[in-house]
């Protein structure tokens, strides 16, 4: 073995130890990270889906082929997702502004390749059709809890996420509709609570003062806000042809 | 006769072990890939992603099912468990039994 594999491995061990350990609420790098940088350089580039295929081939071992994540919540549904909020997640990973360390070794540049491949993936990524059965929070449309939930996204969400949690993809704001369930509501709470680092500060100003219990009435109404059937995948027993 | 008691239980014990990791082995193979733990530690279970991480063809089958129930409970959390923590919520322990159990007769 020489030197510089020895060397990438230390780093890589170090950062993944840190990207665990860090959890100063510092989101001062939102700006940076959303407008300069690698996400800029990947922005401008012109997408090769042929390429973003083959580099989604080492996603979807967690990702799964059709980019559904697990419904579980382990993995996020990335399938629909707006291209700049893929490209500027994937450069917070790798620059270690979001902490990740599951995923923080298959986003280096080492594993998945440079600005180019960010910029060929997530265009890929963005064109797959959405699961139609994602995971969805416990309490049914006409519930109590669904009724304060859509109250709660109307006073506090509506006004980035969306009428329907589409997003905005000049504002790199996801779309958070048809996400799972379990995986919005770890991400609010850790957004809420100072521990996802590249959170955009006005949201955890406006959510600071959710209870838990808020947090999962609001999330469970944007889990079962229904999705758009052209974005969606024909049943959820869908193969991805591209990955037989 | 002593001797063919012995064979015969030999026999069984035999017949019986195999039967047990003939069915194991499917699940823990198949488990191996639904479960994401190949993305990490190699499709041979000898490649793993990063130099650090650990190879587990043919390791110990115990001390894998320890560590994974560990990992998941949060007893264990140095090293690199930070990477594998997140994942551990899609097995319980009768899956961590298969997936150790076929690992441990990977060469």
């Amino acid at each position: 073995m020489s030197v510089k594999p020895v060397i990438i491995g230390l780093t890589a061990a170090v950062a993944i130890g840190l990207s665990f350990g860090v959890s100063a609420a510092d989101t001062s790098s939102w700006n940076k990270g959303a407008h300069s940088g690698e996400t800029d350089e990947a922005m401008h580039l012109e997408p090769d889906l042929e390429n973003g295929m083959d580099v989604y081939e080492v996603c979807s071992a967690c990702h799964m082929p059709e980019g559904w994540g697990f419904t579980d919540g382990t993995f996020p549904q990335l399938a629909g997702q707006h291209r700049p909020v893929l490209i500027k997640q994937l450069a917070d990973i790798r620059a270690l502004n979001r902490d990740n360390p599951t995923m923080y070794p298959f986003a280096l540049p080492e594993s998945i390749g440079d600005a180019q491949a960010l910029a060929d993936v997530t265009a890929y990524i963005e064109k797959l059709p959405m699961n139609p059965e994602n995971g969805k929070g416990e309490w049914a449309e006409g519930t109590p809890e669904f009724e304060q939930g859509k109250k709660l996204y109307a006073d506090n969400c509506v006004r980035c996420h969306g009428e329907h949690g589409e997003g905005d993809v000049e504002k790199f704001y996801p779309r958070i509709e048809g996400q799972h369930y379990n995986y919005m509501l770890r991400q609010f709470e850790w957004i809420r609570d100072g521990k996802r680092r590249n959170a955009n500060p006005d949201m955890v100003e406006q959510i600071k003062n959710f209870t838990d219990k808020d947090m999962k009435m609001v999330i469970n109404y944007i889990s079962r806000v229904p999705v758009n059937p052209k974005d969606l995948a024909p049943s959820a027993d869908w193969k991805n042809p591209d990955f037989d | 006769m002593r001797k063919i008691v012995t064979l015969a239980v030999a026999v069984t014990a035999a017949a019986s072990l195999m039967t047990g990791v003939t069915a194991s082995a499917a699940d823990g193979a198949a488990l191996y890939k639904a479960k994401t733990c190949w993305s990490c530690h190699g499709k041979d279970a000898k490649t793993p992603l990063m130099p650090f991480y650990p190879s587990l063809a043919g390791q110990n089958a115990d001390y894998m099912y320890n560590q994974m129930v560990d990992i998941k409970s949060g007893a264990r959390s140095n090293g690199q468990t930070a990477a594998m923590k997140g994942v551990m919520g899609l097995v319980n322990e009768e899956e961590m039994r298969a997936l150790a159990d076929w690992l441990a007769t990977l060469n």
